[in-house]
């Protein structure tokens, strides 16, 4: 039907309408609204998207930590020669079976039927609202007050794996030796706490792919490479809510 | 009864297989000439960086480039595996024109500046190619 030829439609009125149809009805939007569900109408709305539309980069003041610890990855110049992940199984005494950071494969379509290839480092996000650390039932692992980075104390974990399953970013991983969760701590106790500038895989690098740094410093390279005007700059999984920060973009 | 059904499968596998090799004869490989296109093998250097690919085919029969355009005395020898035992064969050389950069360099053909990840397969392809098994699989802490 048309919609003019709705128009000319008279109106039903709601008169004869059963009382049953209305009382769904009203049901229905009280539903709606969270009434019956002990919610609230603001409940219903989503800041998340208007908050995606700005980037995952929260503007500039808004970082709770000092100095607040990021890694930018510059993505698409990675090329898996692992020297990153050698580096860091050295620094930090990582088991075989496991891994505080990796490398990621990905086959991307070029168009015209062309197939590339394109490489992604993963580690932890350091999350300003770390899933891992709300699970944890013994607070063995925790955010540094200082500085935000999403630490271990080995001697509290239990290794219940509540918190590898809870992390996004499957960073986590079981160490044997220490019958307890292993992460990356990007370096702090091996390299950053020393004085050290740069995290071992940062340094190990020889593509330029991870820049770590400090985002209140506005001089830092890594403050700098997320706030370059032109470039786009994502975070992983951002649905999930958990504000990390380790930074993507392509050079 | 079980194993009717097992051979049955095993000989439509056999067929499917013998089919694939066929057609493969027929449409893919038999047309590349390694006399005039050079060997099919991919070429997988490992220094200075692991994992760097090399293929005779996109370069010969895809681009229709001659023996002798690399192969001239100055920037290849025929020999695989003579390039990355020099100290210069590195990025910074391809940037100055050397090895790959001769033709790479944003005009005759994309600079090596950019899509690293063409020719880069990294640690993953590089076992790919040279068939090594990895024993402790990477992510084991599933």
């Amino acid at each position: 039907m048309k919609v003019n030829d709705l128009e000319k439609l008279k109106s039903e009125g709601i008169e004869n309408l059963p009382s049953e149809e209305r009382r769904r009805f009203l049901r229905f939007g009280l539903a709606v609204t969270g009434v019956f569900l002990g919610g609230s109408v603001l409940s219903l709305t989503s800041t998340r998207n208007a908050q995606g539309a700005m980037g995952p980069v929260p503007p500039a003041g808004k970082f709770p930590y000092k100095p607040h610890y990021t890694m930018v990855i510059r993505q698409n110049r990675c090329i898996d020669c692992e020297r990153c992940m050698e580096a860091c199984t050295k620094t930090n005494n990582v088991a075989s079976y496991g891994y505080r950071t990796t490398i990621l494969e990905q086959e991307i379509d070029l168009g015209r039927g062309e197939k590339g290839r394109m490489f992604m480092p993963v580690l932890c996000n350091h999350c300003n609202r770390p899933p891992c650390v709300r699970v944890c039932p013994t607070t063995a692992t925790f955010k540094n007050k200082e500085n935000g980075i999403v630490m271990m104390d080995y001697d509290r974990c239990i290794g219940c794996k509540t918190c590898m399953a809870a992390c996004p970013y499957n960073a986590r991983y079981f160490k044997e030796e220490n019958r307890a969760i292993d992460k990356c701590n990007f370096c702090f106790d091996t390299r950053i706490s020393k004085g050290e500038s740069k995290t071992a895989c940062a340094a190990a690098c020889p593509a330029g792919v991870r820049i770590f740094g400090d985002l209140t410093n506005y001089d830092d390279e890594a403050y700098q490479l997320i706030h370059t005007p032109e470039k786009v700059v994502w975070v992983l999984r951002p649905e999930t809510g958990a504000m990390p920060n380790v930074f993507y973009m392509n050079d | 009864m079980k194993r009717n059904n097992k051979d049955i499968f095993l000989i439509f596998g056999l067929l499917a297989l013998a089919c694939v090799l066929f057609a493969g004869q027929v449409y893919g490989e038999e047309e590349y000439d390694e006399e005039a296109y050079g060997p099919l093998k991919p070429i997988v250097w490992a220094k200075p960086v692991k994992g760097v690919v090399f293929l005779h085919k996109t370069h010969t029969m895809g681009a229709g480039l001659e023996c002798d355009s690399c192969h001239n005395g100055e920037m290849f020898e025929m020999a695989a595996g003579t390039a990355e035992e020099n100290d210069d064969f590195t990025m910074a050389s391809l940037y100055e024109g050397k090895y790959c950069g001769s033709c790479h360099d944003g005009e005759t053909a994309f600079s090596s500046k950019t899509r690293c990840a063409t020719c880069h397969v990294g640690v993953k392809g590089y076992n790919r190619l040279t068939g090594v098994v990895l024993h402790d699989a990477e992510g084991g802490n599933h």
